[in-house]
């Protein structure tokens, strides 16, 4: 009972704190897409599965979202300072190693959660060519990360992908996955 | 009957305090030990302590303690030396006599709190023994935060004074310098790299004058590289020109490697960033699982092995020790420990054996703060070399390791200290806030050539100066005490 008060009122908290604070997408305007959950499509590495999504409807339709925690990230004080951090940290990589950077990162904000993100060209194992972006959050010394990645509009894509994270049911598993729960 | 039913109880109640003993430290209790103890101890003004290093200059010995930065609570502890509030960065002090060390200086670093300030890292040389130095000098190569190198002249350990700054860095680590050849490779966050710590390569051979030689990474971490970028570094550990290798560990808590590299190549090859560059002087890498880092690499060449000294070939081995460092509270990730590589086949090294801490033995994942590894001793004085090796454990404390046969590392001795007023709290979240605990948090160790072993606290603790007792002693092959 006493859990379910606490997920509330930090449900609560994360949307008061959090509604329209995203700066990639200030215009959030209502979407039609939906992401459906799929299986997380990657092999173990150092950080445990998070949620993997196909959008279905509107501009993203067919691009896939992976989202996850990692926890134990060493710049508690200064979070996701630059671009580089994105390239290193936002799981663009579990996808393929080859992506190139296609423009400057932005400064973006889920709920509380402060990071940047950026858009890319990923080069598939296929020879298909993918638009994709990722995002990387910090919460003192722990990181929330998500990569979205489609043959459609990116910025559609990536519109789409943030008013997702800002739903609250996503808002409380992010809340609870940072906390190892 | 009533008197059967009375022992059990008794029993019961025993074994729960024993259980509630190990579980949770307290002040005023006394330290955990086994074949180790206490000679000496200084609260270094209750600054969060990284990385001592042992020098013997002249008649004394004195020990140069790296710092994180402050804590929420206490940005910038106040030096009762001077009594005013300054910055973590080095502590000086005098350990010529373990038993009373004298507490010398202080020398404030970066402003900035837990790995964002401080002067974590320090390395010392002697003017004498670099090829351009001034006999008369000792020098202090130490990190600045996360922005500078700073070179000191610690011949007066009480009255240090600033020789060289090399800074426009994003960030610091654990370098490693050269004392005969003035070859130092420092763990740079060069700007334009993708990667948050590199390697700059510098001619310290004369400490006024700094001399750039290249910069050294994995490829994909160079400038204007795309794609995946691999895993930061942590530290590199050479054996100078005699054994023309640098043993580079990257990775802390997640995807180390271990890359071994031929030191003349490194130096005196093409410099470019380029991939094929940077590729070049690589000897071999090997990849460790993705649960585990690699913080230390330490290397132990040509190590006779007891069990194969009847074997026609490999009766020596060349091991590196690699330890990991663990993060998160709590056990709040896969297990980091040591590891032992026998690289003697050089670009097919394998690993061959492991030592952890039995959680079991302490409860050590509900004592609080981190349990694992994270550094091990890196003085290769033969006082220790090859024959035992000291992890820092954190809330596990120190661990006294009989590394004769590497395949087969043994715990022989272990010493825990008991926390104080001083030691800081470490949380994590639940629900909605936190749960916060003490426990002592040992986070690095360092050895003198006299024997006497040194760790240094993260949570605060301050600096514990032991020696081995008992059976322990006897690996080492020291005289009883």
């Amino acid at each position: 009972m006493r859990r379910t008060v606490t997920i509330a009122v930090a449900v609560i908290a994360l949307g008061a704190s959090g509604v329209g604070a995203y700066q990639l997408a200030p215009q959030s305007a209502p979407t039609s897409a939906h992401w459906r959950e799929i299986a997380w499509p990657f092999p173990r590495d150092g950080w445990p599965a998070g949620r993997a999504f196909r959008c279905e409807g509107d501009a993203c339709d067919g691009a896939e979202l992976y989202v996850r925690a990692k926890r134990g990230f060493c710049n508690c004080d200064s979070g996701v300072a630059d671009d580089d951090e994105v390239d290193r940290v936002a799981d663009l990589d579990l996808i393929t190693p080859r992506f190139v950077a296609a423009a400057p990162g932005e400064v973006v904000q889920v709920g509380e959660l402060q990071g940047r993100a950026r858009r890319y060209d990923l080069a598939l194992y296929d020879g298909a060519r993918h638009a994709a972006v990722g995002v990387a959050l910090s919460r003192r010394c722990d990181l929330f990360v998500a990569a979205a990645h489609g043959q459609g509009d990116p910025n559609a894509m990536q519109r789409a992908a943030l008013v997702f994270l800002e739903t609250r049911e996503m808002k409380t598993w992010v809340t609870a996955a940072l906390d190892g729960t | 009957m009533f008197r059967c039913v009375l022992t059990a109880a008794a029993l019961v109640l025993f074994a729960g305090s024993t259980f509630v003993h190990a579980q949770k430290q307290t002040i005023g209790a006394p330290p955990e030990a086994s074949n180790m103890k206490l000679v000496g101890s200084n609260d270094l003004q209750a600054r969060s302590a990284y990385q001592p290093t042992i020098h013997h200059q002249g008649d004394r010995w004195i020990a140069y303690i790296g710092h994180h930065g402050g804590t929420d609570d206490v940005p910038a502890p106040v030096n009762p030396m001077t009594g005013n509030a300054e910055a973590n960065g080095t502590s000086i002090v005098d350990v010529t006599d373990p038993a009373h060390p004298k507490y010398l200086r202080h020398l404030p670093g970066q402003e900035g709190k837990y790995e964002s300030g401080g002067a974590q890292m320090v390395r010392v040389c002697d003017g004498k023994s670099l090829p351009k130095g001034d006999p008369n000098a000792v020098y202090m190569l130490r990190t600045f935060g996360s922005e500078a190198h700073e070179i000191w002249n610690v011949a007066d350990p009480a009255n240090p004074a600033l020789i060289t700054r090399i800074g426009g860095l994003k960030d610091t680590h654990k370098s490693w310098w050269e004392c005969d050849t003035g070859i130092a490779y420092l763990v740079s966050g060069a700007p334009d790299w993708r990667t948050r710590r590199m390697t700059q390569i510098y001619d310290l051979s004369d400490p006024a004058h700094p001399q750039k030689i290249r910069d050294f990474g994995l490829p994909g971490q160079e400038p204007g590289s795309t794609g995946a970028v691999p895993t930061e570094l942590h530290g590199p550990i050479s054996t100078g020109p005699n054994g023309n290798r640098v043993y580079f560990g990257y990775g802390t808590n997640k995807g180390g490697i271990l890359q071994i590299v031929d030191r003349e190549k490194l130096l005196n090859g093409p410099k470019e960033p380029t991939p094929d560059n940077l590729r070049f002087p690589e000897i071999s890498r090997m990849p460790m699982s993705a649960f585990n880092g690699a913080h230390t690499t330490f290397p132990m060449l040509d190590m006779p092995v007891a069990e194969f000294a009847e074997d026609k070939d490999g009766k020596t081995r060349d091991i590196v020790m690699i330890v990991d460092e663990a993060i998160l509270n709590e056990c709040g990730e896969a297990r980091q420990m040591v590891w032992f590589a026998d690289v003697t086949t050089e670009t097919r090294p394998m690993m061959i054996s492991s030592y952890t801490v039995p959680e079991a033995s302490g409860q050590f994942c509900q004592r609080g703060g981190r349990f694992g590894s994270h550094s091990s001793n890196e003085s290769m004085a033969p006082v220790y070399y090859k024959k035992m090796a000291f992890i820092a454990f954190f809330n596990a404390g120190v661990r006294a390791l009989d590394i004769r046969d590497p395949y087969h590392p043994k715990e022989v001795g272990y010493f825990i200290p008991a926390i104080t007023q001083a030691t800081d709290k470490r949380c994590i979240p639940v629900e909605g806030g936190e749960r916060c605990k003490v426990a002592i948090q040992t986070n690095n160790v360092e050895t003198d050539d006299r024997g006497y072993i040194y760790i240094v606290d993260r949570a605060n603790t301050g600096l514990h100066i032991l020696e081995l007792t008992g059976p322990a002693r006897a690996v080492a092959g020291l005289p009883k005490n």
